[in-house]
């Protein structure tokens, strides 16, 4: 075997004295439409794929063993640094497991605010891969189009959180901050010209003949090879299983408010692509029915529970047991009870679960992130072979796959 | 061979610029700034939206590509880890000269939040940086600045000097 | 004299913990509160040892010896309707018991329930990999042999996943700092440089509140710049911040700010 050094190459699966016609192709890791940095090593006959072999590990930054190595609280914000096209949505899942494991309940109006940012989210993730998918088969001009209707939703959550990318938005026990002024009215405002926008995108690509050409029966993920490579969301649903976490276990508010799972059995890129677009007409439905809960909810916004939360600013700033109860919670931060759990909630990518197992200390022992990409990546082992060159890009886009998900 | 006769000084002036080669070579180096679409991870994506509809990168001059061959600029956007670090010598290595990194956000300047085993403790490890970029992740208006400011320090710079590559070490 | 450390788990501990401090507990309940669980458990029971079981947090969590896991799971799948492995890793208690322990996150679509088996195995033996039962599990198996160091028998490409193929130790166990041994701080310099680039390049800065501030010889500071290698310890002159040069660029229209339009509409 060669041995790496600096003055030859090292390339750990090639070898170059092959006597058949085999061409391995080396796709990534920086390769501006792998969505990341995803490493393929393609064993190609011809233009035709025969094996594949997907390397990942180059966004690896060791988000577990940070979390070892932090108070609940303080791993808060790395958690945006998972899936970064949906930030919030990690937020919620971790707030979410530690409450299941402390045992909390939130209040009704922090969950209203829960439900904004998760669906607002969603939204955002799936204008983001449609931008970033149109561009990758060619279509500029939806790009443009995606990326301008998602810096409005950037607009709105910069009003309600201060950051457009990361936003931390979620506390365990609650949110920490009520809407902003007229961020109903321009989420309404917003919420109007949408099903336009995507009526605009549709016309573009329903029945532009490239697209078809690119999308149609390339990329056909069967019902066993879904279940088995363990894909959730759009991946799963495209397959013909209607699994929607948000529908068979609900939580927050979903199980109050109506809307539809869309399901298709083709399987194909061509499926994905409608049921993304399908899911951004129900994420309007769902915000449109939470903007109308919002008034008929009390103010409170965090858990009353001084154990593990600290009180509201004003309380901190004006008694003196809530601030030491602050001072403890801040400095040595909260211990949940000794347990494990393992949750998962409906991100725009697929099941998002985190395990946590605590041993009543203020750091996680282990806290295992289960994040759908990393298994979006795997099928493309099994999924690639047979296809050709051009269809890897669109298999690719279509998995919706994001290298901070995939390898944390 | 008199009613041919232009008076320079009077029409217009002379069709003619004055000016030194140094200037103009700068000038068209520094308007023509093609980056290198190295989107790592978080950051990758504010690198995207300043070359979408709103921020619209264009008008800069800054056109994104996708080879090392191409470009003269390279924007370091995200966490670089310590699997990923020998390719970026290698597509740096590729870029022809002159050349120019930004180290964009907190991950690429010292590694970030992320202070674990996996990650590399700030791009200029590997490559030499111009310009640091800090924000978690940088707005697009930063990272335009960034461009703006990186501008002006290649016209400053002289451009008939001996292209020497820049050195890490 | 130097306080003892323990060697056995580096990772952070609390400072302060009161003495008369008791942890309470996540709420176990009986497997026999739900019915769905009791019939599942006693199939899994009619065949195999169970060591233990219990439901916490509306899960339930099945403990088998680990010779058993691959008959488990296989019959969880084809008899008890548990069609996705949702998530597979280890927790490492080696400092506490010597023992890796190993879950397996199973979920049910048709029953809506989901199940955790575990099981544990020591630090030298190994487990069998159910792979061929659910294709989730190679990269899944992969990544635990890649953090931990778990030999899964029977796997058809053991090999790190997200780590460097040549790269020592094992990120995830209790052992291992957070910021890594002296392999993974040079890795990066001794892979392109090679080992003789140490000295130059220097160590990691791993502190993150050093400040590199006075350092005029690497960094010039915006809107604060002097001559290179200039001492700025006591203050530096401020220099105006401009998006161009005050006489403007050679053929380029300066920006006037009062021209300029400041859009609030979003609509626009």
């Amino acid at each position: 075997m060669q041995q790496p050094n600096r003055l030859r190459p090292f390339f750990e699966n090639i070898t170059f004295d092959r006597s058949d016609n085999e061409l391995i192709l080396n796709f990534g890791p920086q390769h501006p439409s792998a969505h990341g940095q995803l490493r393929l090593m393609l064993h190609l006959q011809q233009e035709q794929i025969t094996k594949a072999h997907p390397d990942i590990g180059y966004l690896h930054r060791g988000m577990e063993k940070m979390a070892e190595n932090m108070i609940y609280n303080e791993f808060m914000p790395t958690t945006d640094r998972m899936d970064y096209i949906a930030s919030s949505s990690n937020n919620y899942g971790f707030a979410l497991a530690v409450e299941k494991l402390i045992g909390l309940e939130v209040p009704r109006r922090a969950k209203v605010i829960r439900m904004m940012l998760l669906e607002m989210n969603r939204l955002m993730s799936h204008l983001f891969w449609l931008a970033t998918t149109a561009l990758d088969i060619g279509a500029m001009t939806v790009f443009l189009f995606a990326f301008r209707e998602r810096e409005y939703l950037m607009d709105l959550i910069e009003d309600y959180c201060g950051a457009r990318l990361t936003h931390a938005a979620i506390r365990i026990g609650g949110v920490p901050l009520d809407l902003p002024d007229n961020f109903i009215a321009d989420l309404r405002k917003f919420l109007d010209k949408l099903p336009e926008n995507i009526k605009d995108y549709e016309d573009l690509l329903d029945s532009n003949r490239i697209w078809k050409m690119r999308m149609e029966n390339v990329g056909v993920i069967s019902k066993e090879m879904a279940l088995s490579w363990g894909c959730s969301g759009i991946m799963l649903r495209a397959s013909g299983i209607e699994w929607d976490i948000r529908k068979e276990e609900p939580y927050e508010l979903y199980d109050e408010v109506e809307f539809n799972v869309p399901v298709s059995d083709k399987g194909d890129n061509y499926a994905r692509y409608k049921l993304y677009m399908a899911e951004m007409r129900e994420s309007a439905k769902i915000l449109h029915q939470v903007i109308d809960m919002y008034a008929d909810t009390t103010p409170e916004l965090m858990a009353h529970a001084p154990q593990y939360i600290s009180a509201p600013k004003i309380d901190i700033m004006t008694q003196n047991y809530s601030l030491m109860q602050h001072f403890v919670l801040v400095t040595q931060g909260m211990r949940p009870p000794v347990g494990e759990v393992y949750v998962a909630t409906e991100s725009p990518k697929g099941e998002l679960g985190y395990y946590i197992n605590s041993q009543g200390d203020a750091y996680p022992y282990r806290l295992k992130l289960r994040a759908p990409s990393f298994w979006h990546t795997g099928i493309l082992t099994d999924l690639l072979p047979g296809h050709y060159i051009p269809d890897v890009v669109a298999i690719i886009g279509t998995t919706n796959i994001v290298f901070g998900e995939v390898d944390r | 061979m008199a009613q041919h006769q232009v008076n320079y000084l009077k029409d217009g002036g002379l069709p003619v610029a004055l000016t030194t080669i140094d200037k103009v070579v700068n000038w068209g180096r520094s308007n023509s700034l093609w980056a290198l679409t190295y989107g790592l991870a978080c950051c990758g994506i504010e690198m995207m939206a300043s070359g979408a509809s709103r921020y619209d990168f264009d008008r800069f001059g800054t056109i994104f590509r996708a080879s090392p061959r191409q470009a003269e600029l390279m924007i370091v956007a995200g966490t670089l880890t310590k699997k990923h670090a020998e390719f970026i010598r290698r597509l740096y290595d590729q870029m022809t000269e002159p050349k120019w990194v930004i180290s964009m956000g907190s991950c690429a300047n010292t590694g970030g939040m992320f202070n674990t085993y996996a990650t590399v403790q700030g791009v200029d490890r590997v490559i030499p940086v111009d310009l640091y970029l800090p924000g978690c992740a940088p707005r697009p208006e930063t990272l335009q600045y960034a461009v703006l400011l990186l501008q002006q320090k290649i016209r400053r710079e002289s451009a008939s000097r001996a292209q020497k590559p820049k050195r890490l070490m | 004299m130097r306080a003892y450390t323990p060697k056995d788990n580096v990772q952070k501990k609390p400072y302060y913990t009161d003495r008369y401090w008791v942890a309470p507990q996540v709420a176990k309940t009986d497997v026999s509160e739900d019915a769905v669980f009791a019939a599942d458990l006693e199939a899994i029971r009619a065949k195999f040892e169970v060591l233990d079981a219990y439901i916490q947090v509306k899960q339930m969590v099945v403990v088998i010896n680990a010779a058993d896991n691959f008959g488990v799971i296989e019959l969880m799948k084809n008899e008890l309707e548990y069609n996705q492995l949702s998530e597979l890793s280890a927790i490492d208690w080696l400092a506490k018991e010597g023992k890796f322990e190993i879950f397996y996150q199973m979920l049910s679509m048709s029953k809506r329930k989901r199940i955790r088996v575990k099981c544990k195995i020591s630090e030298k033996e190994s487990i069998q990999s159910v792979e061929k039962l659910f294709r989730s599990a190679d990269w899944s198996e992969r990544e635990m042999y890649d953090m931990f160091g778990v030999v899964v028998n029977n796997h058809p490409f053991m090999k790190r996943i997200l780590m460097p193929d040549d790269w020592e130790g094992f990120p995830l166990r209790k052992t291992y700092p957070l910021q890594g041994d002296e392999f993974a701080q040079w890795y990066e310099v001794d892979k392109i440089f090679g080992k003789e680039a140490r000295d130059i390049i220097g160590p990691e800065n791993r502190d993150p509140a050093r400040v590199d501030r006075y350092d005029t010889e690497r960094f010039a500071r915006l809107g604060h710049e002097v001559p290179r290698g200039t001492d700025i310890s006591q203050g530096e002159p401020v220099t105006p911040l401009c998006y161009q040069e005050s006489d403007g660029v050679f053929l380029i229209e300066k920006f006037d700010a009062e021209k300029s339009v400041v859009i609030s509409d979003r609509d626009r």
